[in-house]
């Protein structure tokens, strides 16, 4: 009988060992502005890499770095930085956050080329988009009453540009929403009143970007930070990172993740 | 490698240099400038760097490692509130006369918080207030009248604990604690009550979308030094957060509570609502069960093109099975619509609870004070509505309308008008 316990114990153990192991895949977990990074990288990682195993879910990025902090993700995306109080849990945790900035999200504001404002103050892009102004002529333009285009809700760059721009408050009820950011530019480009916003990847001849406080959305002001509507992408990881997880962030990121990030629509760091 | 060079480098210059709270961020932005300009670094690992590093540092200043900030500063938190009311109540006694109080009241809380170890931390907090145990308010206020030709005005001790928390889930406290059951509506407990003894708290994310708590608490309600069988209180309670949706949000849970040796007492704070055998001895021990559930929704109306952030819908019950006779249970029911917190200038908020509660369903030291005197045997309408002024502060107004269940007195009508500072 004693026989068969010590036997249970240590099959127990062996399994209990030998399970993470078997089950040593990656998890990412948070932000839904970080995600088509993340799972465009997955996805090209494990191409390259035929052992790696990486798992890919979105939730949010408090979602994401409270899962960090309990253990059950390895990476948490995030498109803020950890808040003291999170810092604290994972203090409390034993755990360690990293920061990796793996990107710079820029959304440029764009009008139709027919329009002749070519700048606005970050408080008129906001006034413009909660409906205080209605009218080109109360920024300089013209007397034509202004079409707001924006993201549709869930969008990742409708969530940004609400907390860059909007300062969290509310896209006016009647702005026409779009499901890409090349729809949100398309439909700019042929309405002469209109004023869109998309990610600085999707500016192109068709539309005009204006300044925001004077500067203009390009990748160079947005990776030094002085563009307004601009913040940087994170992954966090426990620490420094190690294995497979130093890896894939390694690949992330390296000259090819950053090209990702672009596709993705973002600021690369390369 | 140069990029974690210049990193290592820039960390040690900020410990080094006295740079507390990224005021030379401007000298190292020139730096990583010249950095940049000179080829070492691109715009993009100088971004990277800049932020990384900034990470870093704001880390090692919540651990309290940094060497630029004594260590006190930086494991000590200093916090509090400031509420000037305006307060009217207009009640009417059982002969219809009217007895109309006009009062001008502050309230001034101070809360500290000091980190002992990464597990451990004590916090306090000092209140303004009433010590007079004979009265509802030493527990359940900390509203001071002006008046008294000027006299000066006492702050009282609020709340005093300690807090262990070994691993993230699980937090255990002891002292007088700034903790209380969770609830939706207010039915059982006044949100001022500090309660004394000990708890435990668990919290664990079962999945992205599921997280379970339990809350248990031993408290201390009177200590006798004639007695061994002390007044006191346990309790117990479960729930579980659960996310429906990317917008709706569901919240539940189940209380039990057990007030024993409390037959065959007069207690400090009673409004003198329970059952008594005899004088103000209370004639029944207590053991409420709770079950609360609450729904957040947001952005409920977008659908008809209303612009309206959040809205909640809540509800408990309250019955005390320690007892067979009738009178013995509540409920509350209210919804939330507006803003979920009250941050900026236009935030506002519009609450209504409708609350009724039987004379013996829970102890008369604990209902709300402003519900008819934070008395049982009562319903009561209440309407609030806040309205953000700036950042931190925001102006109230709440309005209470309540009957006493069994008596013929009449309504009571109290009006709060707020003005709310968080610093």
């Amino acid at each position: 009988m004693r026989a068969t316990i010590k036997l249970l114990v240590v099959g127990a153990l062996i399994v209990g060992f030998a399970l993470p192991c078997y089950a040593a895949k990656i998890v990412i977990e948070g932000s839904t502005t970080v995600l088509p990074i993340a799972q465009k990288a997955a996805e090209v990682f494990m191409d390259k890499d035929g052992k790696a195993d990486i798992s890919v879910r979105g939730g949010g990025s408090s979602v994401g770095i409270a899962s960090m902090i309990d253990g059950t993700c390895d990476i948490a995306g995030a498109s803020r930085a950890i808040k003291d109080s999170e810092l604290d849990k994972a203090i409390a945790n034993s755990r360690n956050p990293v920061a990796h900035v793996v990107a710079m999200d820029g959304i440029a504001v764009i009008v139709n080329p027919s329009n002749n404002v070519n700048a606005l103050t970050k408080k008129q892009v906001k006034d413009i988009y909660t409906g205080k102004i209605s009218n080109w002529a109360d920024v300089g333009g013209k007397n034509e009453q202004i079409v707001i285009i924006s993201r549709d809700t869930p969008s990742g760059t409708y969530e940004a540009f609400g907390e860059l721009a909007l300062e969290k408050d509310k896209v006016r009820p009647d702005a026409l929403l779009q499901a890409s950011n090349q729809a949100v530019a398309s439909v700019v480009s042929r309405t002469p009143g209109a004023i869109g916003y998309v990610g600085l990847g999707y500016v192109n001849s068709a539309v005009k970007a204006v300044t925001v406080n004077g500067i203009m959305a390009s990748k160079e002001t947005v990776l030094s930070g002085t563009y307004p509507i601009s913040r940087p992408l994170f992954m966090y990881t426990n620490g420094q990172p190690s294995g497979e997880v130093k890896a894939f962030m390694d690949f992330v990121k390296s000259s090819e993740g950053q090209r990702i990030a672009e596709e993705q629509g973002f600021v690369g760091l390369k | 490698m140069k990029k974690v060079v210049v990193m290592f480098l820039l960390t040690g210059l900020m410990c080094i240099g006295g740079a507390i709270d990224f005021s030379h961020a401007g000298e190292i932005d020139l730096l990583l400038q010249k950095l940049v300009d000179k080829g070492v670094l691109t715009p993009g690992e100088a971004q990277q760097v800049r932020t990384e590093t900034k990470e870093e540092m704001r880390k090692e200043i919540v651990q309290g490692k940094s060497e630029t900030l004594p260590g006190w500063l930086q494991t000590m938190k200093l916090k509090g509130d400031f509420r000037f009311r305006v307060q009217n109540n207009h009640p009417k006694t059982a002969g219809q006369s009217e007895n109309e109080r006009l009062r001008a009241r502050i309230r001034l809380r101070l809360g500290l918080e000091a980190k002992v170890n990464d597990q451990l931390l004590v916090a306090a907090g000092f209140a303004t207030g009433t010590t007079d145990t004979s009265s509802a308010d030493a527990a359940r206020s900390t509203n001071q009248t002006l008046g008294d030709s000027f006299a000066k005005k006492a702050i009282n001790l609020d709340y005093a604990y300690a807090q262990y928390t070994p691993v993230g889930w699980a937090v255990f406290t002891a002292g007088k604690m700034k903790l209380l059951p969770w609830e939706p509506a207010d039915l059982i407990w006044d949100t001022d009550i500090t309660p004394e003894g000990a708890a435990v708290q668990l919290s664990k994310n079962i999945n992205s979308k599921t997280t379970i708590f339990f809350t248990s608490m031993l408290g201390v309600i009177d200590e006798l030094s004639s007695e061994s069988s002390d007044p006191v209180m346990y309790v117990l309670q479960p729930g579980v957060q659960y996310q429906l949706s990317d917008t709706v949000s569901l919240k539940g849970a189940f209380s039990y509570y057990d007030f024993a040796n409390i037959k065959g007492r007069a207690l400090d704070g009673s409004t003198g609502t329970n059952s008594h055998s005899s004088g103000s001895y209370l004639r029944y021990n207590y053991r409420p069960i709770s079950p609360a559930i609450e729904i957040g929704i947001k952005e409920p109306f977008k659908a008809i093109g209303i612009n309206v952030p959040y809205a909640s819908l809540f509800g408990e019950y309250v019955n005390n099975i320690a007892i067979s006779s009738k009178n013995k249970s509540g409920y509350a029911l209210g919804f939330k619509v507006g803003a979920e917190k009250i941050q900026k200038w236009g935030d506002w908020d519009l609450k209504y609870i409708y609350a009724m509660l039987e004379k013996d369903a829970v102890p008369d030291i604990l209902p709300d004070s402003d519900r008819y005197g934070g008395k049982t045997g009562i319903r009561s309408h209440e309407v609030m509505f806040n309205y953000g002024l700036s950042k931190n502060t925001f102006f109230g107004v709440d309005v209470y309308r309540s009957w006493a269940l069994a008596s013929a007195q009449a309504p009571e009508t109290i009006v709060q008008l707020d003005w709310n500072m968080k610093f």
